[in-house]
């Protein structure tokens, strides 16, 4: 079981859950693990290629997926995932 | 929405903030539980040090921002940083709050959320404050909740 934390923007599709529980040996099939639980969260997450959308940040037992494979990023039992969108902005 | 509620020591210390930083703009959370804030989150402005940073802006702010020097994009521009963020986040978890306000400085232009603010902005249930001393003797500040692209103002009451 994997421990998957959802931002408040996305709650609406986890009928407002904070916290989720979730599979997949990998964050890719994870994500679309949690799209058959929850619709439309993979299209929060990745664009239609199904590439990691550019201000989404994604960390497995707090570090940064951008610093080990990206969305290959291996998962085990008992790993904690924080979905955390960026924030920026600017003139 | 109703007013937001927020101590005025921590008005005073997004000023301070903002100062201490100026001419780069300072970013940070506030946090709270039903529309009164608690927690003040100070948080490093990463723009010219992240390398993920550019690529949450669109295409045409990549080209403005990256024909400026990288220490001259943090007086344009803020990008949270991400891990700064994410123990910001935790520390609400465990302390059972709400993120209730993103903030950030503009130091040179009104407090007033530009084009790209709005573009960025994911959080729909958190205000945005700005700061902005643009008059650095009488400094502005102002929140506005920005939902679906739409700005709104947001009213905030020292307490």
């Amino acid at each position: 079981m994997i421990k998957v934390r959802i931002p408040t923007p996305l709650r609406p599709l986890t009928k407002g859950q904070g916290e989720v529980e979730s599979q997949g040996g990998s964050v890719e099939e994870m994500i679309n693990l949690l799209d058959s639980a929850h619709p439309g969260l993979k299209g929060r997450l990745c664009d239609d290629k199904g590439e990691l959308r550019r201000f989404v940040n994604i960390y497995v037992n707090e570090e940064d997926i951008r610093f080990l494979q990206g969305k290959a990023t291996t998962l085990k039992d008992g790993d904690e995932v924080s979905i955390v969108p960026a924030i920026a902005g600017g003139r | 929405m109703s007013a937001l509620r927020i101590p005025q020591a921590i008005l005073d210390d997004l000023v301070a903030h903002a100062r201490e930083l100026d001419p780069f703009e300072c970013c940070g959370l506030l946090a709270g539980k039903d529309g009164t804030v608690q927690r003040h989150y100070r948080i490093a402005n990463a723009v010219a040090k992240d390398r993920q940073a550019m690529q949450v802006f669109d295409d045409a702010q990549v080209k403005k921002l990256g024909d400026l020097a990288e220490t001259t994009r943090a007086e344009v521009a803020y990008f949270m940083d991400p891990q700064e963020m994410l123990a910001a986040f935790k520390d609400m978890r465990e302390k059972h709050l709400d993120l209730a306000v993103i903030y950030h400085s503009h130091t040179h232009s009104p407090a007033y959320p530009s084009e790209t603010d709005v573009g960025l902005a994911y959080y729909p249930d958190a205000a945005y404050l700005i700061v902005s001393l643009e008059n650095k003797s009488t400094p502005d500040m102002r929140a506005y909740w920005i939902k679906d692209r739409r700005v709104f103002p947001a009213e905030v009451q020292a307490i």
